[in-house]
């Protein structure tokens, strides 16, 4: 007992050493700065046995811990180090200062790959498919797992869940469409909302997905009309939603206490003559035919990657009347009519607090306060220079936020959020050393993900999110009033299915593997060596996992259900069997805490 | 006996604690009132032997019900074909329906309804007509004045989508009549481990109730297990889970995220050792999401008795009928996989099993589209059709009022996109399914709050589909 509680001091001196003195901690209550919510007794999870232990010494370095998981997916030892030692706003300045890997051109690379490998094996390159969805998942986890840039892809994952297009539509078949389309995200998220909105608007996958490609102006006398699935969604879910908001993002009321519906049916009507004309803007590279783009070509024969073009006598050149009074004059070109409403919608004063709400829940919490919410739409709307839909100012206003970053409520039962699937599986990935053979590829072929958990980028059901917003489930979530959007996904079977990709990610360290067969076999396993290594010092393993998995948030009651079955796997003798129960035990650590409610609760 | 009064006592207790949580009125007074109702329940209907199940199919996306069901004489055809311009279906393409009920008026069905065409014609299935989410009754006056109160988010998905959920359109609740149903009826299942409400689609509104939560199937695999070594590591870790899961957890989210694994590890086993003891069935389903969750669910109502169930309610969510466009080519591929695999279902339900009687399947959906075309599709409208399928059925007729279908001011239902009114609420036809499932008539507007804006209780079935 002693020896270990020296070990952990020595550790825990080496850690401090690395830290400013500003980080510096006092024991006890009453202490200011980051340590308190680590060693007030009030809180639970905290209390004398971590003092003891020392886990609870180490405030500083569990909230920055927590903060990188809320940034981007957690991280290992030295990412963390790195936070703390930068500060959190410098840190994110860093993130935003880093360049931005296109993830066609991974879709490129990975294809030249391939068909390298194949020619190398004596195979026909004419014999295999895509790019499709498949590829479009081995470079978005490429990109995910070799650039640091984690802020970034956390920011355009969140987008990619308000902006949604899906694999769950001929998209599938458009891999390197689908990256151009993600690549629009990923190049704004620390861009303007509004020069994003009008990059979607007119992306031929979304154009595709919200059927506004080939929408031609009504023929009256044939009772045929615009198309109103763009004008509609565009509306409510990208930019204003159903009802008007004041600026904290509750909803204003009438004088009898109703909800006011933000518009009609008339004015989705209105909309949706603004996205006429919209076709092709080049032809498939490679394709014979058509010999050059025109309206009403199939999307089979489109460019995915060029911006969808304007034919202009497919465009209605009507007068049409916007919301709250703005009208878009006759004779307009196209573009014009879009770029302007475009404008109109953005200029709405509800689109601040309708995107603070949803970055701050993918980011942060579910039910962020009115007060929260406020603070980040004056942001949006405003970044401090007149600027408003400023990404970069949003972001960090929300993770810097004091509700996002306050040490002393952060364990009450209205904080915090499920994290969803996919983000936990990032998470170990990402905190964890993986053993990667083949020149280092990360090709994931995700589906297990997506098929198993529901959960993995641009794999929703619908256009409406994996989640909805305002998801409450029965029970003890609705009794308090509480939104937990992440449990929508969270069922029998997607629960399970978790808990045994956890087990095959330890017990069998397989992290992911692609489709690719023997050519081009890759297969990422995690290392365990160091978790092995320490696997004899219980409490030095749990606090060890503690730090990059739960932030030191693993309750007493959790931490004494590890303890008793930890300390079971164990058997004296020499030779290979230290190396099975070391096996065991570390493996069972790691899976233990992964599937607790400590760890899938991000508090 | 012992085990259904225990289950009372706890059903007070969280029905309660559920109300003071809940954020509106209505709710809370549902809440206490389906309280009451339960008692009335257990007292009158309990030890009876007989076996229900209700599979409800959600064709999500908003299906063009005026291209499934279609008037065929001249008249009200050409008219059909003016209207739905480029979107019409060729007369000689529709599958003629012979129908006892609409003197005057002949009817047809989409071309890929070849077996849904059979089964109406032989009886057991039955269409009603421009159907739809409304809080009471309404005409064009007062859809244009919004003089009476509509469903919130009129044409939209999530919204929409919700209300046939829900029966509650006036409000967003996070309960649905498939749930409330289970609420009151659970205490007939022998088996109180195991929910009711059996899911093919995850976590949905629908089976959602104060006290009941969904159990979610695979559709191939039925449930799924935990991994684990079958040796002395494994029963270390099984304890370590165990324990996780069977203590209770202040925090919300944690509590709610354990429970759910808890619900899956206790259903697993029964539902794992249930279907192995299955002898296959003589019928073989199509490779299709949809015929395998069909598939699944008639293994389930199979093993009714190994499972302890006297009453089952299923949901499948069966997408991509938000046809902007592409409309004709998308329709017939997925009403071929519908059709085929209500055949197969039907076929194992009626013939292998023996339970026409017992089993009645209907459809959902958010809303029909627009009569109108958008090009190569259709937008979202209102009022729609539906069918209902099985033993019990009053089949081989059409109920509410099939719509005449031009635009303008000559059609006092059409509201103008060529959208319209529905004149029967989806709520009588859910207060019918839950009558013929076990409901009293008394407790009815306990689930469906609006229902006597369109119903009195006591003066019969609420449209008459089913035999009751």
């Amino acid at each position: 007992m002693v020896i270990r509680f020296k070990t952990l001091l020595f550790f825990f001196l080496w850690i401090t050493s690395v830290r400013s003195q500003s980080d510096t901690i006092t024991i006890g209550a009453g202490s200011p700065g980051p340590i308190t919510w680590m060693a007030s007794s009030h809180v639970e999870g905290s209390g004398p046995e971590k003092m003891l232990n020392g886990n609870g010494l180490d405030g500083p370095f569990m909230a920055a811990s927590r903060f990188l998981a809320q940034a981007g997916f957690g991280g290992k030892k030295e990412d963390i180090e790195k936070v703390l030692s930068m500060g959190l706003e410098s840190w994110i300045d860093h993130q935003f200062s880093l360049p931005n890997e296109h993830l066609t051109d991974i879709v490129d690379e990975i294809m030249t790959d391939i068909f390298e490998a194949r020619t190398r094996a004596g195979l026909d390159n004419g014999e295999y498919y895509g790019p499709w969805a498949v590829h479009f998942h081995y470079a978005w986890w490429t990109r995910l797992m070799r650039n640091e840039d984690v802020l970034r892809i956390k920011v355009a994952q969140a987008l990619s869940e308000i902006l949604v297009v899906s694999f769950n539509s001929d998209i599938a078949a458009w891999g390197k469409g689908a990256a151009s389309y993600y690549d629009v995200l990923l190049r704004h998220a620390f861009g303007n909302y509004n020069d994003m909105l009008k990059e979607v608007a007119v992306h031929p996958v979304m154009g595709y997905y919200l059927s506004h490609y080939n929408n031609p102006k009504a023929i009256p006398e044939q009772n045929i009309f615009p198309d109103e699935n763009f004008a509609r969604e565009v509306m409510q879910l990208f930019t204003i939603g159903l009802y008007e908001l004041n600026p904290d993002g509750t909803r204003k009321k009438d004088t009898s206490g109703n909800d006011i519906p933000s518009y009609n049916i008339d004015d989705i009507k209105e909309l949706a003559r603004v996205f006429t004309g919209l076709g092709m803007g080049a032809v498939e590279k490679g394709m014979v035919w058509p010999p050059e783009p025109r309206f009403g070509l199939n999307i089979y024969f489109a460019d995915k990657l060029r911006p969808m073009a304007m034919y202009e006598d497919f465009h209605d050149t009507d007068e049409k009347k916007l919301l709250n009074g703005i009208v878009l004059p006759p004779g307009q070109k196209g573009m014009d009519d879009i770029h302007q409403t475009i404008d109109h919608l953005f200029q709405h004063p509800n689109i601040g607090p309708f995107i603070a709400l949803r970055l701050i829940q993918r980011l942060v919490k579910s039910n962020p306060t009115p007060a929260y919410v406020g603070r980040v739409a004056a942001v949006f709307n405003n970044n401090g220079q007149g600027i408003k839909g400023d990404l970069k100012a949003v972001v960090k206003a929300i993770l810097l936020d004091k509700e996002a970053r306050s040490n002393e409520d952060f364990l009450s039962p209205d904080n915090g959020q499920v994290r969803p699937p996919l983000y936990r599986l990032i998470h170990l990935f990402k905190s964890m050393t993986l053993d990667l053979p083949y020149e280092g590829r990360y090709w994931n072929n995700g589906f297990d993900i997506l098929d198993g958990m529901g959960h993995h980028p641009l794999g929703s059901p619908t256009v409406f999110n994996f989640y909805p917003t305002d998801f409450q489930p029965s029970g003890p979530l609705a009794a308090e009033g509480l939104v937990s959007p992440e449990l929508k996904i969270h069922n029998t079977s997607t629960a399970i299915n978790y808990i045994n990709k956890m087990y095959a990610s330890t017990a069998w360290n397989s992290a992911w593997w692609s489709w690719e067969g023997e050519q081009v076999d890759q297969a990422v396993e995690i290392n365990y060596d160091y978790y092995m290594e320490i696997s004899h010092d219980l409490e030095f393993l749990i606090n060890e996992l503690d730090k990059l998995l739960t932030h030191g948030q693993l309750t007493d009651d959790t931490r004494r259900i590890l303890r008793e079955n930890l300390i079971q796997i164990y058997w004296p003798s020499e030779g290979l069997n230290q190396y099975w129960w070391r096996y065991s035990r570390a493996r069972m650590a790691v899976y233990l805490i992964m599937i607790s409610p400590d760890y899938v609760v991000f508090k | 006996m012992a085990l259904h009064s225990i289950n009372r006592r706890k059903f007070i207790q969280q029905a309660g604690c559920a109300a003071m949580g809940s954020t509106t009125l209505l709710s809370t007074l549902l809440n206490l009132k389906t309280l009451g109702a339960a008692s009335v329940f257990n007292s009158t209907v309990s030890g009876g032997n007989d076996y229900k199940a209700l599979v409800c199919i959600l064709l999500s996306g908003g299906a063009d019900a005026f291209n499934m069901l279609v008037p065929t004489d001249q008249n009200e055809y050409n008219t059909y074909a003016q209207t739905r311009s480029n979107m019409a279906l060729g007369r000689n393409a529709l599958r003629d329906l012979n129908t006892l009920n609409t003197s005057g008026r002949s009817f047809g069905v989409h071309p890929a309804m070849l077996y849904m065409q059979n089964l109406f014609n032989s009886g057991e299935l039955a269409f009603i007509s421009n159907i739809g989410t409304l809080i009471r009754p309404v005409n064009k006056q007062e859809v244009y004045s919004q003089s009476v109160p509509l469903p919130l988010g009129l044409f939209s998905h999530s919204d929409q989508v919700m209300h046939w959920q829900t029966a509650v359109p006036q409000e967003r609740v996070a309960t649905g009549w498939g749930g409330k149903i289970a609420d009151m009826l659970r205490d007939v299942n022998e088996n109180q481990q195991l929910s009711m409400n059996l899911s093919l689609a995850g976590t949905n509104l629908f089976q959602m109730g104060n006290r009941t939560v969904e159990y979610t199937l695979h559709r191939e695999n039925g449930s799924v297990g935990i991994l684990r070594n079958q040796d002395w590591v494994g029963d270390l870790q099984s304890a370590a889970i165990n324990n996780m899961l069977d203590k209770t957890y202040a925090d919300p989210f944690k509590q709610s995220y354990k429970e759910t694994i808890r619900i899956g590890r206790d259903g697993q086993q029964q539902i794992q050792s249930a279907l192995e003891s299955l002898s296959p069935f003589q019928t073989s389903f199509s490779d299709t999401d949809l015929s395998q969750s069909l598939h699944m669910i008639a293994k389930m109502i199979a093993s009714r008795e190994a499972l302890g169930m006297k009453r089952q309610i299923f949901f499948v969510d069966f997408g991509g009928w938000d046809t902007h466009d592409e409309l004709l080519m998308t329709q017939e591929d997925l009403l071929l996989q519908l059709d085929n695999a209500i055949h197969e279902f039907y076929s194992v339900i009626k013939e292998e099993l023996g339970l026409a009687n017992q089993v009645t399947m209907f459809n959902i959906s958010e809303f029909s589209r627009t009569l109108t075309s958008n090009g190569n599709g259709t937008d979202h409208a209102w009022g729609s059709n539906v069918f209902v399928l099985g033993g019990a059925v009053n089949g081989q007729r059409m109920y509410g009022d099939y719509p005449l279908l031009n635009l303008g001011n000559s059609n006092p239902l059409e509201i103008g996109g060529g959208i319209l009114i529905p004149t029967t609420s989806a709520d009588s036809y859910f207060a019918e399914i839950a009558l013929w499932f076990g409901v009293p008539e008394s407790d009815l507007s306990l689930i469906f709050p609006n229902l006597t804006q369109f119903y009195s209780p006591g003066s019969g079935n609420p449209i008459g589909f089913l035999r009751i």
